[in-house]
């Protein structure tokens, strides 16, 4: 009799692993959590500021803040989960002892934390902006709009298990990455969307799944905007090839992650 | 329960492989305390590490009956950053228990007074040896896997370990690791020579000793 078996014993573990997470993270400062939703939303925050300094307005009569926040929120939620499980086993190292900790469960905790820690940043920034301005916003539709932030999570986790499997036997990948994703930022949709670009630029641009998430993002948030390119088999396919591979190149590296 | 079938374990090393365990095949009688020596590097540890599945043998199968512990030894499993109460309680959780009672158990066995509230990176290896023994003293495992933990510790500390085991007979077992016989001599019924990538079962201390010395 194993108590801590089967998945109730998973969930006990990625429980676990997640308030452990939490505490490790920001638990020397006095705010302790809220400094991880604190802190994007002040970033966020920045970014609308100077979005409208410049006199720029968003497309399609969207609201500005709304505006930029279904573009940074999903982006920052793929990029967060994508190094967070890339280094899932770096800083874990010592947790891999116990036997019912496997390096797939270090990836799920922090996934699922980064995913409940931007949906409350993006609450926190809607919320704030609709106070101020009095204007609170009508969802489109909600499924899509969850379904979008879900995608960009599963994105960026089945990219960072991949890198995470590939890092094992080419540490380099560790400093490549952060230069080789930075362009994400420019591209994937932040500050445009699909519908408003040329169409020469805009076939090169869709290769990019991640703007098919803010795409998806947009129209579930937006009465007044609604995609007319993203694709979601398209965005499946990604999540499923990464996972797969991803998968398969832990497996493969499993023995190698193991303590010494 | 423990048995091992055929199992194989080898580390790459510079000049090629090195196998530490070399198709052992071997069933640890249930309730018996067995302890494990061997030279250093003879991949004691390893051994403990598979039975208690933190790695997985290169071939062959370890089935486990009943609740085996974590390798208990003075480092790993606890996050320096956190406190002791904090490390406690995450183990408790991730084993199913009430964080509460492991936590006050583990508080009263390790006797590390206001260092328990203290990141455990400020510890000497004999308060984290004793956190350890302390937190698995808590968790009611049918095996525990000890690694040399017990040889820290000032006398008082070893004999509280040893009572606490006492205790415990005839409802959980210990597999030692120890390159020292005094603490097998101990601890342990039965004892096991690992030599060469081969694991020899002995019923005595003695005979072990015999075959150890060869």
């Amino acid at each position: 009799m194993q108590p801590a078996s089967g998945v109730w014993g998973q969930l006990e573990v990625l429980n676990a692993l997640i308030l452990r997470e939490m505490k490790t993270r920001f638990g020397k400062h006095q705010l302790g959590y809220l400094w991880c939703v604190i802190e994007p939303s002040l970033w966020i925050g920045t970014f609308v500021f100077v979005f409208q300094m410049g006199h720029r307005t968003a497309p399609n009569g969207m609201d500005t803040v709304s505006f930029i926040a279904t573009g940074l929120v999903p982006y920052m939620l793929f990029r967060e989960s994508a190094t967070r499980s890339l280094n899932a086993i770096g800083s874990n190292r010592g947790l891999l002892f116990y036997p019912q900790i496997q390096p797939l469960d270090l990836v799920f905790a922090r996934t699922v934390l980064e995913f409940f820690t931007l949906v409350l940043v993006f609450g926190v920034i809607v919320s704030v902006s609709s106070i101020f301005t009095d204007n609170w916003p009508h969802v489109a539709d909600w499924l899509e709009f969850g379904l979008g932030f879900c995608a960009a999570a599963a994105l960026g986790t089945a990219l960072g298990l991949l890198l995470l499997g590939l890092s094992v036997f080419l540490p380099v990948i560790e400093r490549l990455y952060s230069p080789l994703l930075r362009p994400m930022f420019w591209f994937s949709g932040i500050f445009f969307t699909a519908n408003g670009l040329p169409a020469p630029v805009r076939d090169v641009m869709l290769y990019n799944p991640l703007l098919h998430v803010i795409e998806f993002v947009r129209t579930g948030w937006f009465l007044e905007y609604r995609s007319q390119y993203a694709s979601p088999s398209y965005v499946l396919t990604w999540i499923l090839a990464l996972g797969f591979l991803g998968l398969v190149t832990e497996r493969v590296a499993r023995r190698r992650l193991e303590v010494k | 329960m423990i048995s091992l079938e055929g199992v194989t374990k080898a580390y790459a090393v510079n000049s090629g492989l090195h196998l530490v365990l070399n198709d052992v095949t071997l069933d640890f009688p249930p309730r018996v305390n067995i302890g494990v020596v061997g030279d250093n590097g003879a991949g004691k540890s390893t051994l403990l590490r598979i039975i208690a599945g933190v790695e997985a043998p290169d071939h062959g199968r370890v089935t486990r009956r009943g609740r085996v512990s974590w390798p208990i030894g003075f480092s790993g499993g606890f996050n320096g950053s956190l406190s002791g109460e904090e490390n406690c309680r995450f183990v408790a959780r991730i084993y199913g228990e009430s964080a509460d009672e492991i936590v006050g158990f583990a508080q009263d066995f390790a006797e590390l007074g206001e260092y328990f509230e203290m990141p455990v990176k400020t510890y000497s290896s004999g308060m984290r040896a004793r956190l350890a023994f302390g937190l698995s003293m808590a968790i009611d495992f049918d095996v525990y896997l000890v690694d040399e933990v017990t040889a820290v510790g000032d006398a008082r500390f070893q004999k509280k370990c040893r009572a606490a085991f006492e205790a415990r007979r005839g409802r959980s077992s210990v597999i030692i690791v120890s390159h020292g016989l005094k603490t097998i001599r101990d601890y342990c019924d039965a004892c096991a020579v690992l030599q060469h990538g081969r694991v020899v079962l002995c019923s005595s201390v003695d005979e072990a000793e015999r075959i150890y010395q060869l």
